[in-house]
């Protein structure tokens, strides 16, 4: 068979168990977890791709895969559907020897090599599947080309008081790395790694498979791949980024995500610029209905849902029912929930397929910084009982 | 049982006003998110019917668009899937008046196929309909053809295209074309299946003689000869008929009703339809929404009530909008009002404007207008 080389193929790291989300991906791999309303939050970097004309994308799979090999398909939502590259699934195999589960990182890439090789690319995107953001990659190689780099690496500037909990980038002027530290005491920088990467690919082969050789490796991009390149004398640069970027590895930074869509002026424009949409896996859903005597206010309500209580600065997602008198406030609700009539949701995520019943109260109003909320959260296809309370905080 | 299906497109275009100046009757906007011809080709789809044509005439470059590959139907298929038959012009053929007349296009389609029924099929009746137990109904009746009808809806008073009155083995017993039939008579749904053999003999002995109109100059006429047997399929679930610009405000009306929402999006088979990417709807913080059908990717800010609202649109605040049908991508800005109106896509209604119909006449504004 014969295949067309490719400037550049991604590689989209979706393997992570996500822990830190608790009971969302107990039975689900944190890329599949419901975002926006209609979106998964691998939908970004697989829409960002598209968008970046990058038409070839490894995901990279082992945790609970079911329900994420299931929603990616055949990669058409995405266009990712070509008899010539397009989304191919790489869950770790079996071998003749030495087979194991993907270790880390940089040995997940590692494992997949034959798969790059076939397209013979110039260079390699490293993604990962738990972040919400809208970017260009497309300016980011054109960056690294210009440069002639042999790895450039995406940061973005976070206050220097908060520098020491991220992967910061030491830069000179003109952008070179000169050194990276891993969450450092006394930050030198702000620029935080975003955890993408363009490598170019015989260097990254090289220094995948002499990782591999190194029994005392973590396998780890950040820790082991990027410090051997800068040690070897290799030319990384700093691609800085200056849009919206979130890490949704938390539960409270998931329910701030989908809070940052809302309002006039939204921190996070889903709409996406000029002909960037995010796409998604859509299903045979009808138009909502909104019923008399519901109240709607600075609120997503996405496609098949029928609304009769009120809805105030929420996220409701497809295929919901919210019943008479029933009150949801500041809350995500994740598709296919029924909130019965008279129950109250507040500062909270409901995770698909739940049932609320009548008059059961979930969380509570709450103020305060975003660390100090107590969100509750309700896990997948859940009941809640008739007049039940769940506090605030509580997990489910 | 292999069953083909055959889509008629643009029979009611004339019917339907302003609404099918750009396009075919097959893709008129509907509720909300959906065209006309998602709901028959869903049904076929959904019924295993794995090879449809679709006949159409002129104005079809909307319905292709919508229809694409298929695949949101799964007929993106290699061995058949759907095919286009535009009018087949030879020195001997023109533009068709009527369905047996259409049938002519897909004589080719029908001839080569190795299916033993056929399912033809007007496309601007809404329903969710299996047509395996239709087809199956045809075959266990032994009758020529059977036609798929609605109980309940003849009064002695308004025409009826196509009615029938049965026996208690609802076999046709009388049949007529465009009269207003007394209760008790079924409606024709403007859905038939027969065996592709008797269908491609009748195109060729009806049509070289003037003929064709189905149901008059084929179905009437050879039962009343007594030639042809006739089965009734009773379809008992929410049928709606698009055939005039009131029948089709009403029925887009008639969505607001819970009974009728679910026997069409939750009933026999599923309704699918393009995807866009939309979106959710957002809602403004001073929103007012009552009663309404809205797609996704619209933001809503001003009062809309009792409305069928498409993807897209924005209601600015202080706008307002009652008893009306906005189609794609309309925006009703600040001030603005409108009560039984039809917005037709892409419509601009500009600040301070007020536009009012009546339920007996909605007013219609054309596509791309700004008014």
């Amino acid at each position: 068979m014969y295949f067309l080389k490719k400037r550049c193929v991604a590689m989209l790291l979706a393997g992570g168990q996500g822990s830190r989300l608790k009971v969302l991906t107990e039975n689900t791999a944190k890329p599949a977890v419901p975002f926006g309303g209609k979106y998964r939050i691998i939908d970004f970097p697989l829409s960002n791709c598209v968008n970046s004309h990058i038409d070839t994308v490894g995901v990279l799979t082992q945790y609970q895969p079911l329900e994420l090999n299931e929603y990616i398909g055949n990669g058409q939502p995405w266009d990712l559907n070509s008899s010539h590259g397009g989304v191919t699934v790489l869950p770790p195999y079996a071998r003749s020897k030495k087979s194991d589960w993907y270790k880390g990182t940089a040995n997940a890439i590692y494992q997949n090599i034959p798969f790059i090789a076939r397209y013979n690319p110039d260079d390699v995107l490293i993604l990962s599947g738990d972040h919400i953001y809208e970017m260009d990659y497309a300016k980011m190689l054109r960056y690294h080309k210009q440069m002639g780099a042999d790895c450039t690496i995406a940061v973005r500037p976070v206050p220097m008081e908060e520098a020491s909990r991220f992967g910061i980038m030491n830069t000179k002027e003109d952008g070179s790395i000169f050194e990276f530290e891993e969450k450092p005491k006394k930050p030198k920088s702000n620029k935080a790694s975003m955890g993408i990467y363009i490598f170019k690919w015989d260097i990254l082969r090289k220094f995948l498979e002499e990782d591999e050789e190194d029994p005392k490796s973590e396998n780890d991009f950040g820790k082991n791949i990027i410090p051997n390149l800068l040690n070897a004398g290799h030319k990384l640069y700093a691609y800085e980024f200056d849009g919206y970027w979130k890490d949704v590895g938390t539960i409270n930074s998931l329910w701030e995500a989908n809070m940052d869509l809302l309002g006039d002026e939204p921190k996070f424009n889903i709409y996406g610029s000029a002909g960037r949409k995010i796409y998604a896996r859509n299903y045979a859903m009808p138009s909502a209905f909104i019923a008399k005597g519901s109240e709607i206010s600075d609120s997503f309500v996405a496609e098949g849902c029928e609304v009769f209580g009120t809805v105030r600065h929420s996220v409701i997602s497809s295929g919901c029912v919210i019943g008479k008198g029933a009150e949801v406030r500041n809350s995500v609700i994740m598709p296919d929930v029924v909130i019965e009539p008279g129950a109250q949701v507040c500062h909270a995520i409901v995770a698909e397929g739940c049932v609320i019943k009548a008059g059961a109260r979930v969380g509570a109003d709450q103020e305060g910084n975003l660390e100090d909320l107590k969100i509750t959260v309700i896990g997948k296809d859940a009941t809640i009982s008739e007049g039940t309370v769940v506090e605030p905080g509580e997990i489910i | 049982m292999e069953t083909m299906g055959i889509i008629f497109s643009n029979i009611y275009d004339s019917f339907m006003g302003a609404l099918t100046e750009k396009r075919t009757s097959a893709s008129i906007p509907v509720g909300g998110r959906y065209r006309q011809i998602d709901f028959i080709l869903s049904n076929m789809a959904n019924s295993g019917v794995r090879h449809i044509g679709i006949i159409t005439k002129y104005n079809y470059q909307s319905l292709m668009d919508h229809l694409g590959s298929c695949q949101e139907w799964d007929l993106q298929l290699n061995t058949s899937g759907v095919v286009f038959l535009p009018p087949y012009a030879t020195g001997h053929t023109g533009i068709y008046r009527g369905k047996l007349e259409a049938l002519q296009t897909a004589l080719p389609v029908l001839s080569y196929g190795e299916q033993d029924y056929v399912i033809l099929a007007d496309s601007n009746v809404m329903c969710s309909l299996d047509f395996r137990k239709v087809v199956e109904d045809h075959v266990k009746s032994g009758c020529d053809v059977t036609v798929v009808a609605k109980a309940g809806l003849a009064d002695g008073k308004t025409t009826q295209h196509f009615a029938l009155r049965i026996d208690e083995n609802n076999r046709a017993v009388s049949m007529g074309v465009e009269y207003a039939a007394p209760a008790g008579d079924l409606t024709g749904m403007g859905m038939f299946v027969m065996s592709r053999k008797l269908l491609l003999e009748t195109i060729q002995e009806t049509v070289p003689h003037g003929k064709y109109h189905l149901e008059r100059d084929f179905i009437m006429e050879s039962f009343n000869k007594g030639e042809l047997s006739v089965n009734v399929y009773p379809f008992e679930g929410a049928a709606l008929f698009n055939q005039s610009v009131v029948s089709y405000y009403q029925n887009n009306m008639a969505l607001l009703d819970a009974d009728i929402r679910r026997s069409l999006f939750k009933g026999d088979v599923p309704i699918y339809t393009k995807v866009r990417d939309e979106v959710p709807t957002l809602y403004g913080k001073n929103a007012e929404v009552a009663n309404c059908i809205v797609a996704d990717g619209c933001r809503l800010s001003g009062k809309v009530e009792n409305s069928v609202i498409f993807r897209e649109v924005k209601v600015e605040e202080g706008a307002e909008v009652a008893d009306s049908i906005v189609m794609q991508g309309c925006t009703i800005e600040k001030g603005a009002s409108i009560q039984y109106t039809i917005l037709d896509k892409d419509v601009t209604v500009s600040a301070g404007t007020k536009l009012l119909g009546s339920p007996e006449h909605p007013l219609i504004i054309r596509k791309g207008v700004t008014v």
